[in-house]
């Protein structure tokens, strides 16, 4: 055991509180300023407003495969889960703007019954999420291809696509207002609350350290994984709905997304196999690789080569967060 | 302790059900009898059953190095990248010239090597997930390939497609090489001390570690295996298609897919436990599942949904009697 | 011992980590077939000396002599290579694999770089049978009793020749029974002259085995002595600063409550005949040996593994229990045996481990801090039980053992459970400690709350228990009052009309 070596209080305090910091805060706020610095745009309001709208589904995306984790499994099915909500959309509305709001009720609950299909896997037939997710992963993009006959393409209706695009103009303060942020917006405060403001949310944590123990003390373990795999595949959805706004109809917008969500949450300190991670976190992880995308293109980085930076950056986060863990012991 | 008397029962039962011969003969009735059904009986003569055998070797190759990294408790997600990149430079490296080959060959298999390596280090030493290591490492790879080439790269000699196309008799020599790599692996596990550290490294890492292993050697040797199967597949690929480029690997989902046949095939997911044979017979369990659909007419789609069931209820038969958690 | 040079001298060794002064100025010797055993309490520095010792860390100061040479050991590799085998309090043996590859764990011998199977299985024998076990080399590690599981542990060591053999509470997970078979293995292999680090928490072990005793307090070293010439009432004075007159807490003279918990003819796949009961207030123990099924009967009550047929009744209810959730509704609470893989969640703070049991039956959109899981009372709680933290905010793994087996006591005050159900309640606990533990559980016996301690530990047993059941091959076969002699418990433990069983077979 170790023990704090004496220090002034204040000082203490002080040191406490920068540890407490998320290091993705400070990664994200150091990328954000050099993205101003190459396009003074983004310091607006606006450039501000804008950049959230599109790290808003990756956000939603961490916030919901955060509760997963934490728990100490993976969702792999989500990005598969987010074509299928797209590609659902347009086959449900068929340009119809008077079927939207049956369609995206209706894609809840696929999402819901995506969410209990995996929960069922890995807490009753105690699979391991990470094959059990991939089953869906693949079963879901079947599903999506199947549904729209292997190439969809077009546009949602506009009161479908009113989510990702529509924009709020002449707000105070801020300028714009998208509803793609207010959407963020409820979905982080939602998930803030789950994770940080009720019993659930520490059985979550709880079942994440230790599942045996746990489910002694008299939690309905296979309850906390039902309850975060609907969580993640609600996100999913939800991100689903976003990004059909932003572009057109396709089977691949979806594709990756999970991992990018995974990287997000693990570049905002959460730690894989379950037991520690916060929201802020996890947001700010996604909001870190976006901005650091957002970096290389301004920097005429190729496409391909982003990746390549978001590999290395991944690697770096987890590097640095081992390193820091050991220190602190 | 109750755990020890606990704990007997559940391995008595899982090794009296050992995976390698029930998915043996699992796939074996599911063809034949798909084959009878539908009349297809000329799927039963030789050359039928020599392309379902062939149907195992891409996946195959792959799924035996992932087997290493499994067992010795890790996990490698970047060799569907690191299959493209092996096309893709073996192909360029060629440009359709027999007297490259043997350059080629050398070439990718040390990038490959090295890329293991890098994986294995980034684990042990910088103690980064391996899940998150090798997804990185893919990234990373995946990034610098598709950015230095856009379409087919280069081409492979005749010579070089001998390998995917030719044969001794009636059996390719793709087949055998995947059947003599497994027994060469095989031995690596059993009758090698590299083998008997793996195991002890995936099964307890402290332990081993306490017991004067240098672990993250270990580690690093369990991921240039790896990587060296997944350079191995990108070069039959690479004969195969004729030509490398830079999506084959991750069309062929081969890093998942790798991972799911090896659990398939009874390797503890957590490490420790396990080895190739099993992996080849979930391997054959796939190959199978692809022709049986192919016999039954299934198209593309409606296979992907089946193959996503069929890879949960597989992992299932064996996990849902157990009863610990699961994450 | 004869006086001679010693196999292992560490002399003023000083080793300081940021904030503590883990060891200062301490020597340790032990000659060539010596038992020396190690105690103190836990935080004295004894893992300290033994991780220096192993090669895990390095000395700040002093220095280490294994016969007479000097050296330094930058590796636990080092250390393994000049004979010092270490064997840990947890186990690390690798369950799957078969005993022979265990023990040859590292140390594999092969021919023309392949391994010789043949030659591993023969070895392997040869030193299960010196130490007097009959275990086949080809069973599987993990098939085995944790019992023979140790013996493969100390197989390892001879594997690796090793001279000098650190045991760290080695009978901790052990029955008496075994336990007294492993003091003769431990005596036959200081026969063989390896020197032998005993660390132990036990004084009737140490005093039955040892040749020497050392007592680490606070990093010092606070006494050396031969055995023969220090009486235990000096020993555990050196260890605690004090007398411990009051180890035991003085037994109720209170009239019993009504009856809280009674079971009629329970049975399960490991259980059978088991009819009894206990009253508020009252303190009952049950021993038996290894495999009596004491550990099962605790699985059984808190709905683990629940009984198959026969009838329980918890407070005059009937109940069937199918789950833990179920017991613990129906008024049972438990510590369980295993406190790091049953009981902690050890990333989590001290304050979300004591609220567990809240947290797992409130209403899951509830505030985590809303009463009765909010700080406050929390803390309130854990204060009643003298739990010490730097915070309640720290992590629970940072904490002794002792303090960790009191904040799952506070998880289940806050529930206030008819029936607690403690299973080796003072396992890996320093004796200061265990007398906590042990007024504890009578203070909350006082309050009216019936308590079930299940425990390997005989003293523990007939000291604190009110009662005492005995238990034998599945079945309860004998109750005997509170301060029966250790004889009459072992007399109806042990089968007589049964071949007393084999050590390792």
């Amino acid at each position: 055991m170790t023990v704090a070596l004496p220090r002034s209080g204040e000082r203490a305090r002080a040191v406490a509180l920068v540890r407490r910091v998320n290091l993705a805060v400070v990664v994200f706020l150091a990328l954000y300023v050099a993205i101003g610095l190459l396009q003074p745009t983004y310091l607006e309001p606006a450039g501000a407003m804008n950049f959230l709208r599109r790290a808003a589904p990756l956000a939603i995306l961490a916030s919901g495969q955060l509760f997963v984790l934490v728990s100490g499994g993976f969702d792999l099915s989500v990005g598969s889960l987010v074509t299928l909500t797209v590609i659902g959309a347009s086959m449900l509305t068929a340009n119809d703007p008077s079927r939207t709001w049956w369609a995206i009720g209706a894609l809840y609950g696929v999402g819901v019954l995506v969410g209990l299909i995996n929960g069922a896997v890995v807490a009753y037939l105690r699979t391991p999420s990470i094959i059990a997710t991939l089953g869906t992963l693949l079963s879901v993009s079947g599903v999506a291809m199947m549904w729209s006959g292997g190439s969809p393409r077009g546009y949602l209706p506009d009161n479908f696509r009113m989510f990702g695009r529509f924009v709020f103009h002449d707000v105070p303060i801020i300028k714009i207002f998208p509803i793609a942020v207010a959407v963020l917006v409820v979905v982080c405060a939602l998930a803030q609350w789950g994770l940080h403001g009720t019993v659930f949310g520490r059985r979550v944590l709880a079942v994440g350290d230790n599942p045996r123990a746990a489910e002694l003390a008299g939690v309905k373990v296979e309850f906390v994984r039902l309850g975060v795999f609907i969580i993640s595949a609600l996100s999913a959805v939800t991100a689903g709905v976003l990004l059909g706004g932003f572009g057109g109809v396709s089977v691949d917008v979806g594709l990756g997304l999970e991992l990018q969500a995974i990287a997000a949450c693990v570049v905002g300190g959460v730690q894989l196999m379950g037991g520690r991670g916060t929201l802020v976190g996890a947001v700010a992880g996604a909001l870190t690789l976006t901005a650091l995308f957002t970096l290389l293109t301004l920097l005429g980085l190729p496409q391909p080569l982003k990746e390549t930076a978001q590999g290395l950056i991944l690697i770096a986060a987890v590097a640095i967060g081992a390193w820091r863990r050991r220190r602190a012991v | 302790m109750s755990d020890a008397q606990a704990l007997a029962p559940a391995t008595a039962w899982r090794r009296s059900l050992s995976a390698p011969p029930l998915l043996l003969v699992g796939s074996v009735v599911l063809y034949v009898g798909v084959a009878v059904w539908t009349g297809q009986t000329k799927m039963l003569e030789p050359s039928g059953v020599v392309g379902l055998l062939q149907r195992m070797v891409a996946l195959g190759i792959v799924a035996l190095g992932q087997t290493f990294a499994i067992i010795a408790g890790s996990i490698d997600l970047s060799v569907a990248n690191m299959i493209s990149v092996a096309a893709v430079l073996a192909s360029y490296i060629m440009q359709g010239r027999a007297e490259m080959m043997v350059a080629a060959v050398l070439i990718v298999l040390a990038v490959s090597a090295l890329v293991g390596a890098i994986n294995g280090a980034i684990i042990s030493r910088l103690r980064v997930n391996p899940f998150i290591a090798t997804l990185g490492v893919g990234l990373i790879l995946q990034g610098l390939l598709s950015a230095s080439f856009t379409n087919f790269a280069g081409s492979v000699p005749p010579e070089f497609q001998l390998v995917a196309y030719s044969a001794f008799g009636v059996v390719p020599y793709s087949v055998a090489a995947l059947f003599v790599l497994a027994a060469i692996a095989s031995f690596i596990l059993w009758a090698t001390r590299f083998g008997a550290h793996l195991y002890a490294v995936g099964g307890n890492a402290e332990g081993a570690r306490l017991a004067g292993i240098r672990t993250d050697v270990v580690t690093i040797g369990a991921h240039v295996v790896c990587s060296v199967g997944a350079g191995l597949t990108g070069l039959y690929l690479a004969s195969r298609l004729r030509s490398g480029a830079p999506w084959v690997g991750r069309d062929g989902v081969y890093d998942l897919e790798s991972i799911a046949v090896v659990v398939i095939g009874g390797t503890l997911l957590a490490g420790g436990r396990g080895g190739v044979w099993g992996t080849l017979a979930g391997v054959l369990l796939f190959a199978t599942l692809d022709a049986t659909f192919n016999m039954l007419g299934v198209s593309a789609y409606p296979k992907l949904v089946l193959r996503g069931a069929i890879v949960i209820l597989a992992v299932a038969a064996y996990t849902f009697r157990s009863r610990g958690h699961v994450g | 011992m004869v006086e001679q040079a010693s196999a292992l001298e560490m002399l003023n060794i000083v080793k300081t980590f940021p904030g503590v002064q883990a060891l200062d100025d301490v020597s340790f010797d032990c000659a060539p077939g010596e038992v020396h055993a190690l105690c103190g309490e836990n935080g004295a520095g004894k893992s300290t000396l033994i991780k220096i010792l192993g090669g895990v860390y390095r000395p700040d100061g002093g220095t280490i002599r294994l016969d007479g040479r000097e050296v330094a050991f930058s590796h636990p590799v080092a250390a393994r290579r000049a004979g010092i085998s270490i064997i840990h309090q947890e186990l690390s043996l690798l369950p799957h694999r078969s005993v022979a590859e265990n023990i040859f764990l590292g140390v594999e011998p092969t021919r023309c770089g392949i391994l010789d199977r043949r030659k591993m299985r023969v070895e392997a024998s040869r030193l299960l049978r010196r130490l007097g076990s009959s275990v086949a080399p080809d069973s599987l590690a993990g098939d085995l009793h944790i019992a023979q599981q140790q013996i493969v542990e100390i197989a390892k060591a001879l594997a690796i020749h090793a001279r000098i053999l650190v045991m760290d509470e080695p009978t901790a997970a052990l029955d008496r029974d075994d336990a007294a078979r492993l003091l003769d293995l431990v005596r036959r292999l200081s026969a063989e002259r390896v020197s032998i680090v005993y660390i132990s928490h036990r004084m009737p072990e140490i005093q039955a085995v040892a040749d020497r005793v050392t007592v680490l307090k606070d990093g010092r070293t606070v006494l050396t002595a031969s055995l023969a010439e220090t009486p235990t009432s000096r020993l555990v004075r050196a260890m605690v600063g004090r007398d411990l007159s009051d180890f035991y807490p003085p037994r109720s003279t209170q009239p019993l409550g009504p009856q809280a918990l009674a079971v009629r003819d329970g049975r399960n796949r490991r259980l059978r005949n088991i009819s009894f009961e206990v009253r508020a207030g009252e303190i009952v123990g049950v021993a038996g040996l290894e495999g009596s099924g004491k550990s099962a009967l605790a699985q059984a009550l808190c709905g683990d593994e629940p009984f198959e047929s026969g009838v329980m009744e918890i407070a005059g209810r009937v109940r069937m229990l199918r789950s833990s959730r179920a017991a613990i509704e129906a008024g049972i609470g438990r510590l369980s045996d295993d406190r790091k893989r049953e009981g902690l969640l050890m990333q989590q703070s001290v304050r979300d481990n004591a609220t567990l049991t809240e947290r797992a039956f409130a209403s899951p959109l509830r505030s985590p801090t809303s009463e009765p899981m909010s700080p406050q009372s929390t803390d309130e709680r854990l204060a009643q039980l003298d739990v010490r933290a730097a915070s309640f905010d720290q992590e629970v793994q940072f904490l002794s053992g002792g303090n960790q087996q009191k904040v799952i006591i506070a998880r289940w005050l806050a529930r206030d459970p008819e029936v607690l159900i403690f299973s080796e309640p003072t396992r890996g606990v320093d004796v200061a400690a265990k007398a906590a533990i042990y007024r504890i559980m009578r203070a909350l016996a006082k309050n009216g709350r019936a308590i079930l301690m299940i425990s390997s530990d005989l003293p523990e047993i007939i000291g604190v228990s009110d009662r005492i059941l005995v238990m034998r091959e599945g079945a309860l076969v004998g109750e005997l009052p509170g301060g029966a002699t250790e004889e009459e418990v072992m007399a109806i433990a042990v089968a007589h009309e049964r071949e007393p069983q084999d050590f390792a077979s």
